[in-house]
């Protein structure tokens, strides 16, 4: 084997791991779009996902992915109310109030975590967690190619309901000038709930792929919260394209950072990249 | 002639940031009217908007729209009732395109099943919208901004239009054709409140006007009887 087709593994695999990180951006991407707000607790809601499917799958035995009709209205609901009851109201306190709540909401969910799936390493197994599949000379792990595809479909199905919709353009249109928004009969505070709950949606969905890929402990929220800045960093906060570029540079940045340098500093590139990209370009590489 | 009272302020005192901005003003709007308010920069006259439209809700007063107590109901009630705002500057979603502004405009319950005879409609009155329907709002003029803001609000399948300042910045060329249209939106049925900085315009396009100045309601009348106001005279053209 030639280092071209070495090469050719890591650059495939940072590629459809892109697809997935794109989508545990996604829901932090929206709300900070729409709502103004670094949602702290992205990555615990997004953890919130892979232990309710780890339990349905435990208890249930229902495939992961197929347990995403109980997790995906779950966490929809969760994200509604939360942003109903809770967020609406501290935005009228102060801009500072929410980031609070935030921190409150990831706080709550760690020791949540800890008390019901104990402090032990968890994943979600299963028949077809060490598939492989073929592409040219290449076996690569088929939840790969599920996590890019995934993050594909997931990405399209947005941009649409953004364009197509009644909502979705209410989201839009609230997220540019919300004073204009209320002036033109929009109810703010309904689509941001409504906001809030479909960035929760993807998160079920990112939780869910997040744990066929990796295993998991209470405190994974953490890192999947900083794969999430790091993807919105370099993607523009509230972009949709942006975003899906950003995740492939962190996948890339990944696996090509784990081949050079070693699987310990995997991510250390693309931490330099995200550093620099700050320095030079705060608004992302597609801010506007 | 226009008779049943569709908007009537009562009395209202308006804080905004802290400070008094609005003292017991007062004011009606009949069906099928042009109503004026005339005033200096920061007299009060887009808070009086602002309280029409449910952003800010009056400390003390009423307010209702066709019989109904709005003064504390939410922005998009309100809109939903039939009475929309065309902001001062337009404040369109610029990075939304001319249709998708426009079919924001029709968000509203009551719009929405009406979204395609309204748009016909608005690209009757504005054909340049409908040539550049899928250009970006931000890439508009500041005249084509300003019909973009008023055909996204007649979108919204209003009896009442409240215009804020829309032809400031202007040139007299665009003002002319605004206002032209403004006259073909009245045909239709549509009431409404202007205000205007340009007193003269205000004045020859409104039926009666209300002079407002630092928060209280100085003078109104009809504006063919203001036209020859003394104080009018005085205090705006300088003579």
């Amino acid at each position: 084997m030639n280092t071209l087709t070495d090469l050719a593994i890591p650059i495939t695999m940072g590629i459809m791991l892109g697809g997935l990180y794109a989508l545990v951006a996604l829901g932090l991407s929206i709300v900070f779009g729409v709502m103004r707000l670094i949602n702290v607790a992205h990555g615990d809601l997004v953890l919130l996902g892979s232990y309710l499917a780890f339990s349905i799958m435990t208890y249930l035995g229902l495939d992961p992915i197929l347990s995403l009709v109980i997790g995906i209205p779950g966490l929809f609901f969760i994200g509604f109310f939360m942003q109903k009851y809770l967020l609406n109201r501290a935005f009228t306190i102060s801009m500072e109030a929410p980031l609070i709540i935030a921190f409150g909401i990831s706080i709550v969910l760690q020791n949540l975590f800890q008390i019901v799936w104990t402090p032990l390493s968890r994943g979600l197994t299963t028949s077809y967690t060490l598939k492989s599949f073929v592409m040219g000379d290449l076996h690569l792990p088929l939840v790969y190619l599920l996590d890019f595809f995934v993050g594909i479909i997931v990405m399209i199905s947005l941009h649409q309901f953004l364009h197509k919709t009644y909502l979705g353009k209410a989201i839009v249109a609230a997220s540019q000038d919300r004073g204009a928004a209320q002036l033109m009969g929009i109810n703010t505070k309904q689509v941001y709930a409504f906001a809030f709950a479909i960035a929760m949606v993807f998160a079920a969905i990112a939780g869910v792929f997040l744990g066929l890929t990796f295993p998991f402990t209470p405190q994974s929220g953490v890192s999947f919260l900083i794969i999430a800045f790091g993807v919105v960093v370099l993607g523009g906060l509230g972009s949709v394209t942006g975003t899906f570029i950003g995740g492939l540079v962190m996948g890339l940045a990944q696996t090509l950072g784990g081949y050079f340098l070693g699987t310990s500093a995997q991510m250390l590139i693309a931490y330099l990249i995200v550093i620099i990209l700050l320095a030079t370009r705060p608004q992302g590489l597609f801010g506007r | 002639m226009p008779k049943k009272e569709l908007i009537r302020v009562s009395n209202i005192d308006v804080f905004y940031g802290g400070l008094q901005a609005l003292w017991d003003v007062s004011l009606t709007v009949r069906t099928g009217e042009i109503v004026g308010i005339i005033g200096t920069n920061g007299a009060g006259k887009s808070t009086l908007l602002k309280g029409i439209s449910g952003i800010i809700h009056p400390q003390k007063g009423t307010i209702e729209f066709d019989g109904h107590d709005i003064t504390n109901r939410e922005p998009f009630e309100i809109v939903e009732m039939g009475v929309c705002q065309v902001p001062e500057a337009g404040r369109l979603f610029p990075a939304m395109t001319v249709l998708e502004n426009l079919d924001i405009g029709s968000y509203n319950r009551n719009a929405r099943s009406k979204r395609n005879q309204n748009l016909k409609e608005v690209f009757e009155h504005f054909p340049i919208l409908e040539a550049r329907k899928n250009q970006l709002a931000k890439t508009f003029s500041g005249g084509e901004r300003q019909m973009l803001a008023i055909g996204r609000g007649l979108m919204s399948n209003p009896k009442v239009m409240l215009f804020d300042e829309i032809s400031l910045g202007l040139s007299p060329i665009v003002t002319k054709e605004l206002y032209r249209v403004l006259r073909e939106i009245r045909a239709r049925g549509i009431t409404a409140i202007i205000v205007e900085q340009n007193v003269r315009r205000s004045l020859k396009e409104a039926d009666r006007a209300y002079i407002i100045e630092a928060g209280r309601i100085v003078l109104s009348g009809e504006t063919k009887d203001l036209r020859e106001e003394e104080k009018i005279r005085k205090a705006y053209f300088g003579a």
